[in-house]
């Protein structure tokens, strides 16, 4: 490290600190430090989790949860669709290569090869259950599935992206699990409008417990305790469809030069 | 004394958040490798991920804010009594959704620039400029001929 760098960080902490103390000392007016919550945030939290008022709450005790898949449901639904818009860029860019069984050279030594072994299924467990209490304590469908996909990393380079696709870890079979996680987040969205339908009530899409004019509910408990209704399930296909999602997408990235730059000449597409 | 520092380390961490943007926009304008200015578009990603959730942020006198999850959730005062003591869950709702997309936003930027490695072998922006100029130079010649 050079010693301009050393300045130039230096001297940046210093403004950050001398600036913070002129703010401090009322430069700019004085500093609002907030201890009251804003009023949207306190119907957030006084409604999460609300079985007297029903038809303004998710019934789930998790707010963040209930405000991603309930209360913004739509919102979150096109993020997701631009995730995996980005998703199918990667895969799009990587078209027609193939995984050559037999190019690489077999992976780390055997201690890290037995540690992955044994780290995987508790990484994958973790994960699951990230996913499965989204709704009870800080967590969903996607740090859960961002969990799930660190398990594929590892095995990528403890491994070699050979003995993954040996081991039916390709392509097309996360493609599938990703829509499938996809698909199974709109058919819940619509559930209850479909329902609805066929009873002949009246319905809304993302409904998730009763709402004004319309009766239908996701089960919000199981053995008593709460489930969150629909929450369950996004938390649960979006956890499948970002693990899948994320695992494809980090596959694709290390694919090796022989592969990629066959592709790039013309010679691997048939 | 610990009530009156609060405040001023408050500013310190709001201050030291811009500065970051500063920083990274600009990596992303100035630095001529598309490598760097991934890095630095991440740094601005996550400086700006981590304002949202200071902006949720509030103090509570005498203890840590509670985070917006109902813990006592049989009890009916349950959700008054977390709202006394909770931050505002909007904002870390919003950066959720937000690092998600990021990671994959920024995987598709790596495999952009991996490529664009693979074919000119090089990933400055201004290397690049120069044999596109370059490509272009010829292109004008053959229409000329």
């Amino acid at each position: 490290m050079k010693v301009t760098d050393l300045v130039v960080a230096a001297s940046i902490v210093a403004l950050a600190l001398l600036l913070s103390y002129a703010m401090f000392l009322g430069g700019i007016g004085p500093v609002p430090v907030r201890s009251e919550l804003r009023t949207l945030a306190l119907n957030y939290i006084l409604l999460t989790y609300n079985p007297a008022k029903i038809i303004y709450s998710a019934l789930a005790p998790e707010g963040v949860t209930a405000i991603v898949w309930d209360y913004r449901g739509l919102d979150t639904y096109f993020e997701t669709a631009v995730m995996f818009l980005a998703i199918i860029s990667v895969v799009a860019l990587t078209h027609g290569c193939k995984v050559r069984i037999g190019l690489g050279k077999g992976g780390m030594s055997l201690i890290v090869k037995t540690t992955t072994r044994i780290l995987m299924p508790l990484i994958v467990l973790a994960g699951v259950s990230i996913t499965m209490h989204g709704w009870l304590t800080p967590g969903g469908g996607f740090q859960g599935g961002a969990t799930i996909a660190v398990a594929t990393v590892l095995a990528l380079v403890t491994y070699s992206i050979d003995t993954l696709a040996k081991h039916g870890i390709r392509k097309k079979i996360l493609l599938a699990m990703r829509s499938t996680g996809l698909i199974g987040i709109a058919l819940t969205a619509v559930a209850l409008l479909i329902i609805g339908l066929a009873v002949g009530v009246n319905a809304y899409i993302f409904q998730n417990q009763e709402r004004i004019g319309s009766p239908l509910a996701f089960p919000a408990y199981f053995s008593g305790t709460p489930t969150g209704g629909s929450l369950l399930f996004y938390n649960l296909f979006e956890a499948f469809a970002v693990s899948a999602g994320l695992s494809l997408a980090i596959i694709v990235t290390s694919l090796r030069e022989e592969e990629v730059k066959e592709t790039l000449r013309g010679e691997g597409v048939e | 004394m610990s009530e009156s520092i609060i405040p001023y380390l408050l500013t310190v961490v709001f201050v030291s958040f811009v500065i970051n943007l500063v920083i990274a926009l600009y990596g992303i304008f100035a630095r001529p490798t598309l490598v760097k200015k991934i890095i630095a578009l991440t740094i601005f990603s996550d400086s700006l991920n981590s304002l949202a959730i200071f902006v949720g942020y509030r103090v509570v006198s005498g203890r840590v804010p509670a985070p917006p999850v109902v813990v006592n959730y049989t009890n009916p005062q349950g959700p008054a009594q977390l709202a006394k003591v909770a931050v505002d869950p909007l904002p870390q709702a919003l950066v959720l959704t937000a690092i998600v997309i990021g990671l994959a936003v920024t995987l598709f930027m790596v495999k952009v620039t991996m490529q664009v490695y693979r074919v000119y072998g090089t990933t400055s922006v201004r290397k690049l400029e120069r044999i596109e100029h370059g490509n272009r130079g010829e292109e004008d010649e053959g229409v000329v001929e």
